[in-house]
């Protein structure tokens, strides 16, 4: 039988049908979700691999230039500055510590006054001009003026801040010399200057039995001028030639493109040109090798100026005192001692360091790769050298997590637990709609309620006096890893709390009935059934919860600080209060300004691959519990 | 209906005395004026059409029916050795402990095969190695389980078949050393072999615990029950040694139900 005579079947089907249209309607929208996440990590993978290529380069040039030469040098007189820097704190600290109560006074009587003149500013400006201005005053009008500006005086004196170290003759005494205060006058009240001038002569007199110290410390500033001369002389020269080596880049790239474009041109003549053009690109080759010889002839000042440098140190830990009586100097005290053998230490690794440093090792790919990884600097745009090290962001993501984890954890299991097992039917319908709820906040909505409300009120409340136990306090900066953890907590919570309910939910009823049957309490049944039964499901919650914690962005960059640099956990859990930096953040922050295809743009790429692959770990992992859990 | 039946033979010491019981759901009735004296170390059946209220008179007796919001006993009383389980003052923990209960699906925990027959000692806060492990080995004994899982008893209990499961589910409920034992359509997802299985280990138990058993199969109430209850409609239509029902069956139901006729 030919095939134009076979007649279908009567019972195949015929053409297009509506179920297959339905059906094929489906299968593409599966189909283009999967196509648009290939190409989503297709375009990352060329867009981020591209970049170990280039930050090699970056660091040859780095060596080749010499700048690293000269931060060999550098990191030594930074090191310097820092500890000269915790040592004059501390001594700072020891007087304005013995000084407290002269130092809260002055203050406390300047805020006051201070906080009179803001309230009072405008009115009071406004008379003061219209005096000044040589315009003939209206008597009239500056009656209303002075009128207006006793009405502000009234009300800025009704709510002045608190003086709790003033006595209160004083404090009625400074609030009558503001009150009767001339117009013009600019000197500031008598109580004022007269507590600043007491506050001077305190400092002066607990200067006294420190000068020793005073006098170790300055020396020990004195002792880096040399290497610092020398260290921003060679800076001049290195920038200058990493600058010819950068232009010349530049001219080798124009180069290999005419060329590639001359393989491809379509006319000889054209290719002719293309290739002229290539010649004289070429012909400004960037020399080296000159500079280079000129800043090794510095070697011997540099080891000198090193050998200098340590000789005036040596004596630095035994002309620091025993201990200072102020808890705050002597913690500084403290760091400082600490700090000061490693100093040390690489003083005297400098001079062969310095030696053998060579210009012509060459920079191998997995260098460029281990700096990325295990780089504690992520810096970029400077004049000097970019470095793109991971370490300060990764740890900043991880130890916001950690905060938020440690608050949404409880908050959301204990949720859950109490709703699915313990809640009447009021407080169910009450409690799962609000905590839902959570969800439909905007997170740049909570960011800037992060920012006003939390950030504040945390740092307010640890100025108090009686909470200085708490390791950290009072907090320095608003915004820390703490508010954005607590942030990132409520975000979560909701997460957390739906699958944790779902999970307990999904256990068979079965187990409570046979649990109940074989005589266990209600809270038995619970702890010891349920929840257990639950518990991969619950795992599951959590870690969704936590990729969505380390996927946040909008909160982390408004709230966490964004301070580059691994917090400094010398002050134990006092580092979570500190500012930092975070995976998502970096990229939200500095994609839109660095241009396309710098080694910049595709840093950030391989941060976004870093993150994806975290993230996908975390969920994946999840994805197992929740196949685990499935009764 | 069943008070003028002659009382059986021997009389037996009863150890649960169900007197009068109504219960309903909500508003809507279940059961209706049960009486009945189920003996003590006899294994009695419950049988009759499905929803004739045999599984909810069962689950009247270790009071599980309570975990049902609405399910309460309207009027009657039920009476294990002598004392009112429906007073307030009874503890129903303690009750449950003494009155185990085999469900119809077996429900082993997500935990060991150890795990699950020591629940109940560990619910009573018996934490010691050696009696765990004794009352274990016992247990699993007497579910005639010991020697098929002596060797993985720290395995998950959910790889046991279906039918080790519920003979696991029966040591987990005899690990209490309850009086009486219930059990609701034990073997209805068992494939035969595990079904005959389970049916010689009632005739074993039974020399120790009273047992009181639902099932659909009226084979399965020949070969194992002492006493069979006749159900429908919530009310008792007819009680008796289950020879006797089967063979001359007083009550026309009855005789309807056991030639195959209804239900």
């Amino acid at each position: 039988m030919s095939k134009t005579d076979e007649v279908p079947h009567r019972f195949s089907k015929q053409g297009f049908s509506l179920e297959k249209a339905i059906r094929f309607f489906f299968a593409s929208n599966a189909g283009l979700t999967i196509v648009i996440l290939v190409l989503i990590i297709a375009f990352l993978l060329k867009e981020g691999l591209g970049f170990f290529p280039g930050y090699r380069r970056e660091l040859e040039v780095y060596r080749i230039a010499g700048l690293e030469f000269v931060d060999l040098s550098r990191s030594n007189l930074t090191a310097h500055e820092q500890l000269s820097s915790v040592l004059n704190r501390a001594y700072f600290a020891q007087i304005n510590g013995l000084c407290a109560s002269e130092l809260k006074r002055s203050q406390e009587a300047a805020a006051v006054f201070n906080a009179y003149s803001e309230r009072s500013a405008a009115t009071h400006d406004l008379i003061v001009s219209n005096l000044d201005a040589g315009i003939a005053p209206d008597s009239e009008m500056l009656a209303t003026l002075r009128q207006n500006h006793a009405a502000s005086t009234r009300k800025a004196l009704a709510e002045l801040p608190a003086t709790p170290h003033l006595t209160r003759a004083e404090r009625a005494a400074l609030i009558q010399s503001i009150a009767t205060r001339e117009v013009s006058s600019k000197d500031d009240p008598p109580l004022v200057t007269a507590l600043a001038a007491q506050y001077a002569a305190a400092q002066q007199t607990h200067a006294e039995p420190l000068a020793g110290l005073r006098g170790t410390l300055d020396a020990f500033d004195a002792a880096g001028t040399d290497l610092s001369a020398l260290v921003s002389e060679m800076t001049v020269a290195v920038t200058a030639t990493k600058e010819a080596i950068q232009a010349g880049d530049v001219l080798e790239k124009n180069r290999t493109t005419l060329v590639a474009a001359a393989a491809h041109a379509k006319t000889p003549a054209a290719r002719e040109k293309l290739l002229a053009d290539a010649q004289t690109s070429l012909a400004a080759k960037t020399d080296i090798d000159g500079p280079m010889q000129a800043l090794m002839l510095r070697k011997p000042a540099c080891i000198a100026a090193h050998a200098d440098l340590r000789q005036a140190c040596a004596g630095i830990l035994d002309g620091l005192p025993a201990a200072l009586s102020q808890p705050e100097a002597e913690r500084l005290l403290r760091v400082a001692r600490k700090a000061i053998p490693a100093f040390m230490a690489n003083l005297e690794q400098a001079p062969q360091r310095i030696g053998q440093w060579r210009h012509d090792t060459p920079v191998p790919l997995t260098a460029a790769i281990g700096s990325f990884l295990t780089g504690k600097d992520w810096v970029t745009g400077g004049e000097w050298q970019d470095f793109y090290g991971i370490l300060p962001l990764l740890v900043g993501s991880l130890m916001i997590s950690l905060v938020a984890l440690c608050l949404a954890i409880p908050a959301g299991v204990g949720a859950a637990i109490y709703v699915n097992q313990f809640a009447s039917r009021l407080e169910q319908a009450v409690i799962k709609p609000v905590i839902e709820f959570i969800q439909a906040i905007p997170s740049v909505v909570l960011g800037f309620i992060g920012i006003l409300v939390f950030g504040s009120v945390l740092r307010d409340i640890s100025q108090f006096d009686s909470l200085a136990w708490v390791p950290g306090f009072p907090i320095e900066e608003r915004l820390n890893i703490f508010t954005a953890g607590c942030l990132l907590a409520l975000m979560s919570i909701p997460t957390i709390f739906t699958l944790a309910e779902d999970a307990l939910n999904n256990v068979p009823a079965a187990y409570a009935e046979a649990s109940d049957a074989l005589g266990a309490s209600r809270i038995q049944t619970s702890f010891r059934v349920i929840i257990p039964a639950a518990f991969s499901g619950i795992l599951a919650a959590v870690l969704l919860g936590l990729g969505r914690v380390i996927g946040e962005t909008m909160v982390v960059l408004l709230v966490a600080g964004n301070r580059i640099k691994i917090p400094d956990f010398s002050s134990g859990i006092g580092a979570f209060l500190q500012p930092s930096h975070t995976l998502t953040g970096i990229i939200a922050q500095e994609l839109g300004e660095v241009p396309l295809g710098s080694v910049h743009y595709r840093a950030l790429f391989v941060v976004g691959i870093l993150l994806f692959a975290i993230v996908l770990g975390i969920n994946a992992t999840a994805h197992k519990f929740v196949s685990r859990s499935r009764h | 209906m069943v008070t003028d039946l002659p009382p059986p033979a021997a009389p037996l010491p009863a150890a649960i005395r169900i007197a009068d019981l109504c219960f309903a759901y909500h508003a809507k009735p279940a059961l209706q004026q049960i009486t009945l004296d189920l003996p003590a170390h006899q294994i009695t059946a419950l049988i009759g059409p499905s929803g004739c209220g045999k599984s909810t008179l069962l689950r009247c007796i270790n009071r599980i029916n309570d975990r049902i919001p609405g399910a309460r006993i309207t009027a009657g009383s039920i009476h294990i050795h002598g004392i009112d389980i429906n007073r307030p003052d009874i503890d129903l923990q303690e009750l449950r402990r003494r009155v185990g209960m085999v469900f119809q699906k077996s429900n082993p925990f997500p935990k060991s095969i150890y795990e699950n027959v020591v629940f109940s000692l560990r619910l009573s806060g018996i934490h010691k190695r050696s009696e765990l492990d004794a009352t274990a080995e016992t247990a699993l004994h007497a579910a005639a389980l010991w020697d098929e899982v002596k060797d993985r008893l720290h395995t998950r209990a959910l790889g046991l078949s279906g039918g080790q499961q519920q003979r696991l589910c029966i040591a987990r409920a005899i690990a209490s050393q309850p009086d009486i034992l219930l059990m609701d359509e034990p073997c209805a997802a068992l494939d035969p072999i595990a079904t005959l299985k389970i049916e010689e280990l009632l005739h074993q138990l039974k020399k120790q615990y009273t047992i009181v058993i639902v099932t659909h199969s009226m084979a399965q109430a020949t070969r194992c029950a002492d006493h069979t209850a006749f159900m429908d409609l919530g009310r008792l239509i007819e009680f008796r040694p289950t020879l006797q029902l089967f063979n001359t069956p007083h009550h026309p139901q009855t005789l309807a139900y056991v030639t195959g006729s209804f239900g």
